[in-house]
């Protein structure tokens, strides 16, 4: 069999793109609108995201015959919020300017509506490693919109990537201008709308 | 009967596994980011004097160099007299010195005022005419993002510069956050005494004039004294 038949190619893969949650399910736009000012820290929450949801599902996947079904919504919260808490601690201690910057958005991850959705529909109905791709599968997904979405404000709002200056100076002096709206969050609201259109006319074919 | 049992216990062991965990995570990291912390909080010092600037934050050891060869710390007593931390009391204020060649260039009053959410922590610095204000930043707060979050954005800070916590007759009046542009809601005359709010923050504006008031009545016979030029 192919890789590409594989079952587990598919949990992986189709939250990248064709299941996208972000561009295809519309999820989690709160966090995606406020951190991509900047590439640097779409990436860092990026980063942050897959990291709780892969272990999110990993975890809530390997307890899901002993969690009892009437406190299961209450389980899987506390442990989202125990990920969210530990990765928030370690970028307060390794990445400190990053971490102000996404301030309480890192917090927020714990009411993301991705990793619940996941949690719900995925973990507790599958083997471990199969939820942990699709933890993977889905973080990765939710990150390469927030990284498309930070790449296109950083760009157009300050002319820069990662904090270098990208567009030359000589741009600036024949009359170019940083767009100041792409900084705001209506500039994320735009380019995301742009990527849901694209994604919805490239999948109907 | 188990059926309710259960539920319980498995509730229990989760949460005293996942609150162990967390201790343990905290604890671990808490060197590192205390160390972070003292570093931000060096870093918001030498901004509010513009020793550096926002955007071009330098190495962590410039800063610390810097922070030690022109920042001083020092205790202000009832009287307005800066004391060293032996001689202080126990109601003395903390202030920090910006020194340059051996003459004091501004002060900086740590600013602990009552925000929306929580606390607003950062520093006003005042030039050494006791008057002007030199800058002002904020280190921690919890004001929501994008409203009242804004205060530590550099466009808010950067009004304080250059404005005045003396009206034109020499009383205090400290520094107002105006609702909305100071030039359009502001009398020319009292326009040094404003700066610039933030839409959709009124209440956090309000909060944090009140708290730059009360720090500055309390720090005023310091002020005084600068104004005078009886420093030392």
């Amino acid at each position: 069999m192919k890789i590409t038949r594989t079952k587990a190619f598919k949990v992986f893969f189709k939250p990248i793109w064709e299941s996208n949650p972000v561009s295809g399910q519309i999820l989690g736009i709160c966090s995606a609108l406020a951190v991509t000012v900047q590439l640097k820290t779409a990436i860092v929450m990026g980063l942050a995201l897959t990291f709780v949801l892969a272990f999110s599902n990993f975890l809530i996947s390997l307890m899901r015959n002993i969690i009892p079904r009437n406190i299961r919504i209450i389980a899987e919260l506390t442990i989202i919020a125990t990920l969210v808490i530990f990765a928030d601690q370690v970028l307060k201690a390794f990445l400190y300017d990053i971490s102000k910057q996404l301030s309480i958005f890192v917090g927020l991850i714990i009411t993301n509506c991705i990793i619940l959705a996941r949690a719900e529909t995925y973990a507790l109905g599958n083997p471990p490693l199969l939820s942990l791709l699709d933890g993977i599968g889905n973080g990765l997904g939710y990150s390469q919109i927030l990284i498309t979405v930070g790449i296109l404000r950083e760009l157009f709002g300050a002319g820069k990537l990662l904090g270098f200056q990208v567009v030359p100076e000589t741009f600036y002096t024949a009359g170019y201008q940083n767009m100041g709206f792409m900084v705001l969050a209506p500039g994320a609201f735009i380019a995301i709308g742009l990527i849901v259109w694209l994604q919805n006319t490239v999948s109907k074919e | 009967m188990s059926d309710y049992i259960k539920p319980i216990v498995f509730a229990a062991v989760l949460s005293i596994v996942c609150s162990s965990l967390l201790t343990l995570a905290s604890t671990g990291l808490k060197e590192y980011q205390l160390k972070n912390i003292a570093l931000d909080k060096q870093k918001n010092i030498l901004k509010s004097v513009g020793l550096i600037q926002e955007d071009r934050a330098p190495a962590q050891d410039t800063i610390g160099r810097l922070y030690a060869d022109s920042i001083r710390r020092m205790w202000v007593d009832t009287g307005g007299k800066l004391v060293s931390e032996k001689q202080k009391g126990p109601h003395d204020l903390s202030v920090y010195l910006h020194v340059k060649d051996g003459a004091v260039q501004s002060y900086i009053i740590p600013v602990d005022s009552r925000g929306l959410w929580g606390r607003i922590l950062g520093y006003l610095a005042m030039k050494n005419d006791g008057t002007t204000v030199s800058g002002f930043t904020v280190y921690s707060h919890s004001e929501t993002p994008g409203l009242g979050g804004e205060i530590e954005k550099s466009w808010f800070q950067k009004n304080f510069a250059g404005k005045k916590i003396l009206d034109d007759q020499g009383n205090l009046v400290s520094i107002t956050v105006a609702k909305g542009k100071v030039k359009e809601r502001i009398t020319d005359k009292r326009q040094q005494n404003f700066v610039d709010g933030i839409s959709g923050a009124t209440l956090t504006g309000k909060f944090l004039s009140e708290g730059l008031k009360l720090t500055l009545i309390e720090y005023e016979p310091l002020s005084e004294k600068f104004r005078k030029n009886r420093t030392k």
